[in-house]
């Protein structure tokens, strides 16, 4: 018979967890909270994906469309997981979708219940949503996704642009002392995204460190390099209205030590993720860990960190730790290997 | 003091920004202050029309970026991202300390003249030893780029170059270094040092300046001085020197096919 493995959340890494179980024959059921799949990429239109600016469509799109063309995998869209417990070795859970209420017994559970994006108007300095022209990461992400690269307040292209790295990460004073590791690749492929489709606007990034690790280097280059982004080293700490519809960025310039008010067309700022309220809502749920920074604990960090405290519950993608989506996709496919071994013991 | 205010003007005037509190954080530059003014039949002369320009920047200034970048020695101002090898590596900073390869190319890059204009004095110091150009990780060439620097700091300050700091002896150097190197084959930097202070009549300031006697004794005691002694001329030198010297000796026709 063949084994019954629950995955929680149709974002990058429960997609290809699920996919991957179901070529191995396993009966998949895909718990999605919203009306669709492909996470946070698909919510927030994400348009082109770093490293190699490829449509965000080859990938998140193809995983959706594996997954919804696999018979074996059952998928739950606006779903949740309403009541969950131990039986044995198996897990017995509660499926509530639009369709009514299903209790299914699984071998094993992946959760893969992703991140949220840090709400940046929770921390009043970077003034965001008080002035149009100040937007976040994911504001210009689904904005660039709509072919619209201008000012919010008035269309018009901005003259420069600045963009603020460690919005809500390394900042104690918003409870997040974590690098949230992909906005500053983000942030320079969309400075590259701006600088191609307006040559003209000034793009300027404001950054403590910038974290463009491994091969992710390469677009912090060619930023610089070929699109003549420039860096100032220095976090910005205000964000006030300026004359001539502008905003002004009050920070200080820590490679000369001196304060700068620089006034801008548009702001944008990297706001980093967070655990986000399912993290601590399936803690509670599977009876599973959380960890100091909000997000889902691994039974150990190098060893198996793909497991979760309790044996048998399986942990992916983003609700470990902030991580880029091709990282999420690996790991869909690592903890679905975990979560096949143990079904397959204990079925 | 006061008395001597008395007798050689109407009335006494203070110091520049001698009543500003905490004077010593204040740059001189900073302080606009008219020893005699009269606004509007009012006199405000002195300490009562002093203004303290702020210190906040407030615009990134990208036409003079534009502007190295058009030049063949700063064409790759953008590339620099800041890490300081170009400093680490100088052979002039650990003399002068306030020549920093690596900030002026920010300042450049940021188009911050108002503190480019406070390095007037050392911005022309590289010796062109292209220590910091082998070494950037970046290959921004910090080596040439000084000399971006040096060009656009003649452009933008002349009068600053003219009255603080006689640079106006270009050609007497260079003879001098051309002397050297047709001479001996090698440059001897204290030599150089020394004879461009003769030739710009810093004779009292070659002996006294507390940072130029450093230099020099620096280079005697590391035997940077006597290594042109030691050493003698290059191997094979006459070919060198031929090559040079026709070189030389079109320099002058080239310069004018370029402009």
């Amino acid at each position: 018979m063949a084994e019954n493995i629950l995955v929680i959340g149709g974002g990058p890494a429960g997609l290809h967890a699920a996919i991957e179980l179901a070529e191995l024959g396993v009966n998949v059921s895909l718990v999605e909270r919203d009306t669709f799949f492909g996470g946070n990429p698909k919510k927030f239109k994400y348009k082109y994906l770093f490293p190699d600016l490829q449509p965000a469509d080859n990938v998140i799109g193809e995983l959706i469309k594996r997954a919804e063309s696999n018979n074996n995998i059952k998928k739950y869209l606006s779903a949740n997981i309403e009541s969950f417990k131990e039986d044995g070795k198996k897990f017995s859970a509660v499926i509530k979708s639009s369709t009514g209420s299903e209790t299914k017994t699984f071998d094993s559970v992946i959760v893969a219940t992703g991140f949220e994006h840090f709400d940046p108007a929770t921390d009043s300095k970077y003034s965001y949503q008080l002035f149009d022209d100040v937007i976040d990461i994911k504001d210009l992400e689904r904005m660039m996704g709509e072919g619209n690269f201008t000012r919010p307040s008035n269309g018009k292209a901005p003259k420069n642009v600045a963009i603020i790295l460690c919005v809500g990460s390394r900042d104690r004073h918003v409870g997040n002392q974590y690098c949230s590791r992909v906005c500053c690749t983000v942030s320079v492929k969309q400075a590259i995204e701006l600088k191609e489709h307006f040559p003209e606007t000034e793009v300027y990034i404001f950054y403590m460190d910038i974290r463009t690790y491994g091969f992710y280097e390469d677009l912090y280059w060619k930023a610089m390099e070929e699109h003549d982004v420039q860096i100032v080293k220095g976090r910005v700490a205000e964000i006030t209205s300026g004359p001539d519809n502008t905003v002004i960025c009050k920070g200080e310039d820590t490679l000369l030590r001196g304060p700068f008010e620089i006034p801008f067309d548009m702001v944008v700022l990297a706001s980093g993720m967070e655990g986000g309220p399912q993290s601590p809502e399936m803690a509670n749920k599977l009876g599973i860990e959380l960890d100091e920074h909000g997000f889902l604990k691994q039974e150990n960090v190098t060893l198996s960190p793909f497991k979760s405290n309790k044996d048998g519950i399986f942990l992916a993608g983003a609700c470990t730790g902030p991580k880029a989506i091709a990282d999420a996709i690996v790991e869909g496919g690592a903890a679905a290997m975990n979560a096949y071994i143990y079904a397959k013991k204990n079925s | 003091m006061a008395n001597e205010h008395n007798k050689n003007s109407e009335r006494p005037v203070a110091e520049k920004g001698e009543h500003i509190i905490a004077r010593h954080l204040i740059d001189d530059d900073a302080i606009k202050e008219e020893k005699n003014l009269v606004i509007d039949g009012v006199d405000v002369s002195g300490r009562w029309n002093t203004f303290i320009e702020t210190r906040v920047d407030s615009e990134f200034d990208r036409s003079f970026f534009g502007e190295i970048q058009k030049t063949v020695v700063g064409s790759r101002i953008n590339r620099c991202w800041q890490c300081g090898m170009c400093t680490a590596s100088c052979t002039v900073t650990p003399l002068y300390r306030r020549f920093n390869p690596r900030a002026f190319i920010y300042m450049m890059q940021l188009g911050n003249l108002k503190q480019l204009k406070k390095y007037v004095d050392v911005a022309w110091r590289c010796v062109g030893c292209y220590k910091c150009s082998q070494r950037c990780p970046k290959q921004v060439n910090p080596a040439e780029m000084m000399e971006a620097l040096a060009l656009l700091i003649k452009k933008y300050f002349p009068e600053e170059i003219k009255s603080k700091h006689q640079l106006t002896i270009d050609e007497e150097v260079k003879a001098i270094y051309e002397g050297m190197i047709l001479g001996h084959g090698r440059l001897d930097l204290a030599n150089l040092h020394t004879s461009a202070m003769r030739k710009m009549g810093k004779t009292t300031e070659l002996m006294s300046d507390k940072d130029e006697r450093g230099a020099i004794f620096k280079m005697m005691k590391d035997g940077r001085a006597l290594s042109v002694l030691r050493l003698g001329k290059p191997h094979k030198w006459h070919k060198s020197k031929d090559a040079i010297d026709n070189y030389l000796r079109h320099a002058g026709t080239l310069e004018q096919e370029n402009n």
